[in-house]
């Protein structure tokens, strides 16, 4: 069940990426595309900080960052975890996982407030 | 004699399993594409978030970063970071679909000659990949000659 659990959110976070990441992209890497300014003006400090200092952009930063890092590692896990390891060394791997996962979310999320807030 | 214990997954093959894909087919190496290109996007999303921290050092560190990320190398390095995430995720809505059982045809008799449901949904994985080529293309075009 529990097991079930986790890869029915693995599963939940696809559109959530498909949707922010296709928006990321468009905003950063195809910006003269989309929204006809350079690549450069689209990165430029005032860009990026004004964008950051949006409620919603902060928002769908903090999901995107949240979607990306369990679909991410919950994959990984997955991917280790077909190894044939022990019951002590698999929950090892569980844990390793989810801290890393935090540790990441953590910066992520402290970058992106700390953007807000400037 | 020896006995398999069985394990969780029993891979066998340990760490050859997560690559060998002998005399399987396409689908089979998709997943392998899929696995290899999610493994570079989770990498890559962990170096982008530490390099993106960099906003904090200031402005004139943030123009020095960006001015690097402008060169011809980070420009084809951000190519192949767009076309992994192309094939990922065009690759992960075709697997979408069959863990929620689309394109896989009715259950059938078994009869021989089988018809396996990989081929019944094959013409769809091509259909998909063949979107993916076509965006993996596109993007290019624009990130180089915009």
């Amino acid at each position: 069940m529990r097991e079930t659990r986790f890869w029915t959110w693995h599963l939940l976070a696809i559109p959530v990426i498909l949707v922010l990441l296709g928006l990321h992209f468009a905003v950063q890497h195809y910006a003269p595309v989309f929204y006809g300014v350079s690549v450069e003006e689209a990165r430029s400090f005032e860009a990026m900080i004004a964008r950051g200092k949006d409620m919603t952009q902060f928002v769908l930063y903090i999901l995107l960052l949240v979607a990306g890092l369990y679909h991410g590692l919950y994959g990984l896990r997955g991917i280790i975890r077909e190894l044939p390891l022990s019951a002590a060394l698999a929950r090892a791997v569980d844990w390793g996982v989810f801290m890393v996962g935090v540790v990441i979310f953590l910066l992520g999320a402290y970058v992106t407030w700390w953007t807000f807030s400037f | 004699m020896a006995t398999n214990k069985p394990t969780a997954y029993n891979n066998r093959l340990g760490i050859k399993g997560w690559v060998y894909a002998g005399k399987y087919t396409f689908e089979r190496y998709l997943y392998i594409g899929h696995r290899l290109s999610g493994l570079g996007l989770i990498a890559y999303m962990t170096l982008h978030i530490i390099e993106t921290a960099n906003r904090m050092r200031g402005e004139q560190a943030w123009a020095g970063l960006m001015g690097l990320f402008a060169s011809p190398l980070f420009k084809v390095i951000e190519y192949l970071l767009f076309a992994a995430a192309v094939f990922h995720a065009t690759n992960g809505v075709r697997l979408l679909m069959v863990e929620l059982g689309f394109f896989l045809g009715k259950p059938e008799e078994p009869v021989y000659p089988y018809k396996s449901s990989v081929m019944k949904h094959r013409p769809l994985t091509y259909i998909i990949m063949a979107l993916a080529a076509l965006l993996i293309i596109l993007g290019g075009s624009s990130l180089f000659f915009e």
